[in-house]
């Protein structure tokens, strides 16, 4: 890799989600220099695996091509894919910064023609779709990626399946010695918008994920529901790829629990409610149950919340479930908890389960960076003796994708200050 | 289901000041997760859950005369699991001294059962189980001991041959002045319930 030019007036922004994309855009737009880094092969973030966002039911590539193309027009803005940052030493106008550069094994030649593909026979768990398919060693991430160009998972490379693929790319696109390259950075001020990742429901015992295969989390049923998803959109169980009639979403799966993930995560209320409406679109006679401790809708979004009860076929009913048990012979799931409203004990069946669970922060948590301050769960907070470094997005807190473009904004403008500063 | 008409807040007062753990309930989100975890669930008048409702509405009645708070096993499922870290045992037992103390025996076998455990404990600083099922089955008078002894003779049997209980009195512990005076600090640090 040869070396990046950035001088002490640059901005470096970490994280290519909704967050980090716009951090860097509302910079480049104001006039400065941004790099930003992106540890996945294609830019967008967890957005990119939503069907659509509430409240309005609209899909999210729409909003991040209108970005993709901002990007494409401002020469400010120079990202890096597949890159993840290594050290950060220095001070507020004068960072040092290491990036790693992992390789890709396929270069800029590529025109997505896909003949590497049609070649390959080894198959990897797709990460894209939380290994619910498997997709070629050598793939596109999913078909809006951008950048679009394919990738080789580095498990083939070294053999002759990897060999194959070469010879079969009419474009010379493929490059099976590409190395891990690092390279480092003078940045003026950092924007750290990594993200959340989500929850580790198999943590949740009493609920069985992992080991009852139609007990499923909230963002894999935003890609059994995605038309690029692993079922092409059309919403089927697990176990044996029967449509679903009786589905029961458990909200506060693990959160707002001391035991697991203590705080709110603002935003699972809403998915679940979203998704109640993918399933009503597909199945008119489909029952669905919410099961709650609190509906948390705020704001503007309560109407959300009042449009979905209206629904005859969606019943909330107020319970933390407290055990799934699954039917080995037919898969079916029998959920056991307390109606709190009524006292009276609940044992429903259903043929499918989707937990909601929440977003855990991606916070900087280097060991060769500065140290950041952090709330109590670990969230990214404003650090008056550390200005330079700045959180964006649901690195700060737990939310929807319009917040955290607000927040991202924001940190933009602080990190601009901080050059300016100097 | 007794339903909430109205907040009354001078039991859940009398509840933070006098029942050891009471205070704990301030915490309780209303989940319903304990209720629906209790393996006596069935049995329960009011589970976990409700009893706490209920101080919060003020129905000391319905509380104090509640089975359910002297039916804890201590069997700490709620416990582990209540999302807000709230020690429901110690609070259902907590309530459970506290209607004792108060002269309320809805479930007179486990109070009685309670007591002689304890005082057993005390005394010795271990438990014989010949003299703690004697005292138990006889505390509602001679023929019901003895109908009560007969039901149980079999498992008695089985626990002398298998050593699980002496013919001879148990002897007490090394130490029972310390394990005492351990007691004595655990007995000052609540908040009272019933006098043992
Ligand atoms: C089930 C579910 C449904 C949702 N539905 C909606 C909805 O309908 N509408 C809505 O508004 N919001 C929705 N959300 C919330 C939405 O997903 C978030 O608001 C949004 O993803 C926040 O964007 P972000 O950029 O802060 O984080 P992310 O989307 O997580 O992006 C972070 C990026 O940083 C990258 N990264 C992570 N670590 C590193 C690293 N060390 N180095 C470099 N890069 C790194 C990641 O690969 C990722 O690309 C939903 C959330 C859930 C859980
Ligand atoms: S948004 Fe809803 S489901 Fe998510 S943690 Fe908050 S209350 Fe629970
Ligand atoms: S589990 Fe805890 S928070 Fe939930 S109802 Fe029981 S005591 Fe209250």
């Amino acid at each position: 890799m040869a070396e990046v030019e950035a001088t002490n007036q640059t901005l470096l922004v970490v994280g290519g989600g909704m967050s980090g994309i716009t951090a860097a855009l509302e910079a480049a737009e104001a006039g400065y220099d941004v790099i930003l880094i992106e540890k996945n092969p294609y830019l967008g973030g967890r957005v990119t695996q939503l069907y659509q966002y509430f409240p309005k039911l609209c899909p999210p590539n729409c909003g991040l091509e209108i970005n993709f193309r901002r990007m494409k027009l401002n020469p400010r803005i120079r990202f890096f894919t597949l890159a993840e940052v290594e050290k950060i030493s220095g001070e507020e106008g004068n960072y040092n910064v290491t990036v790693k550069l992992n390789p890709r094994f396929i270069t800029e030649k590529c025109t997505c023609c896909g003949k590497c593909s049609d070649v390959c026979d080894t198959e990897i768990d797709n990460p894209f779709n939380f290994g619910m398919d498997k997709i070629k060693a050598v793939y596109l991430p999913h078909e809006f990626a951008f950048p679009m160009r394919y990738v080789m998972d580095p498990s083939i490379v070294g053999t002759d399946e990897a060999k194959k693929c070469k010879d079969a790319c009419k474009y010379d696109a493929i490059d099976l010695d590409m190395k891990a390259t690092t390279f480092d950075l003078n940045v003026g001020a950092i924007v750290w918008a990594c993200g959340w990742t989500p929850y580790d429901a198999s943590k949740i015992e009493y609920y069985g994920f992992g080991r009852y295969k139609n007990v499923i989390t909230n963002m894999m049923m935003e890609r059994l529901a995605s038309p690029n998803g692993p079922t092409a959109g059309k919403i089927l169980r697990p176990s044996d790829g029967k449509e679903v009639k009786n589905v029961a979403f458990i909200q506060c799966a693990g959160s707002r629990d001391q035991n697991y993930l203590p705080y709110c995560s603002g935003v699972c209320c809403l998915a679940s409610m979203k998704q109640s409406t993918y399933l009503r679109d597909q199945y008119p006679d489909c029952n669905i149950t919410i099961f709650f401790i609190d509906i948390r809708a705020l704001d503007r979004l309560e109407d959300f919340y009042t449009k979905v009860k209206e629904d005859e076929k969606v019943t909330f009913i107020k319970s933390k479930i407290a055990s799934i048990t699954e039917d080995e012979a037919t898969g079916d799931l029998l959920l056991e908890g307390e109606n709190t409203n009524t006292g009276e004990r609940i044992q429903m069946t259903f043929d499918m389960v989707v937990l909601a669970t929440g977003m855990v922060p991606n916070s900087l948590d280097l060991e060769s960076a500065p140290s950041v301050s952090k709330d109590e769960y670990g969230f990214m907070t404003l650090d008056p003796n550390n200005t330079g470094i700045y959180g964006a997005g649901c690195v700060k807190r737990p939310t929807d994708v319009a917040s955290s473009v607000q927040d991202a904004t924001g940190a933009a403008l602080r990190a601009i200050q901080s050059v300016t500063r100097r | 289901m007794e339903t909430n008409t109205s907040y009354d807040p001078s039991f859940a007062r009398e509840v933070f000041e006098n029942v050891d753990s009471g205070e704990e309930i301030k915490m309780c989100m209303q989940c319903g997760m304990c209720a629906a975890s209790c393996p006596l669930r069935e049995h329960m008048d009011y589970p976990p859950r409700q009893i706490f409702s209920m101080i919060r509405a003020g129905k000391r009645d319905m509380v104090l005369n509640a089975n359910s708070i002297m039916m804890c096993t201590s069997c700490y499922t709620c416990q582990v699991r209540c999302p807000r870290g709230i020690p429901v045992i110690d609070v259902m037992h907590g309530l459970a001294h506290y209607a004792i103390s108060k002269g309320i025996l809805t479930r007179k076998d486990t109070a009685v059962f309670g007591r002689e455990f304890w005082q057993q404990i005390y005394k010795t600083g271990r438990i014989d189980e010949k003299d703690l099922s004697r005292r138990y089955f006889f505390a509602d008078g001679i023929i019901t001991g003895i109908k009560k002894s007969l039901q149980m003779a079999r498992m008695g049997i089985i626990m002398l041959l298998h050593g699980r209980m002496k013919i001879l009195p148990e002897k007490k512990i090394k130490g029972i002045k310390s394990l005492r005076s351990m007691l004595d600090k655990a007995m000052q640090t609540g908040k009272g319930g019933s006098e043992v």
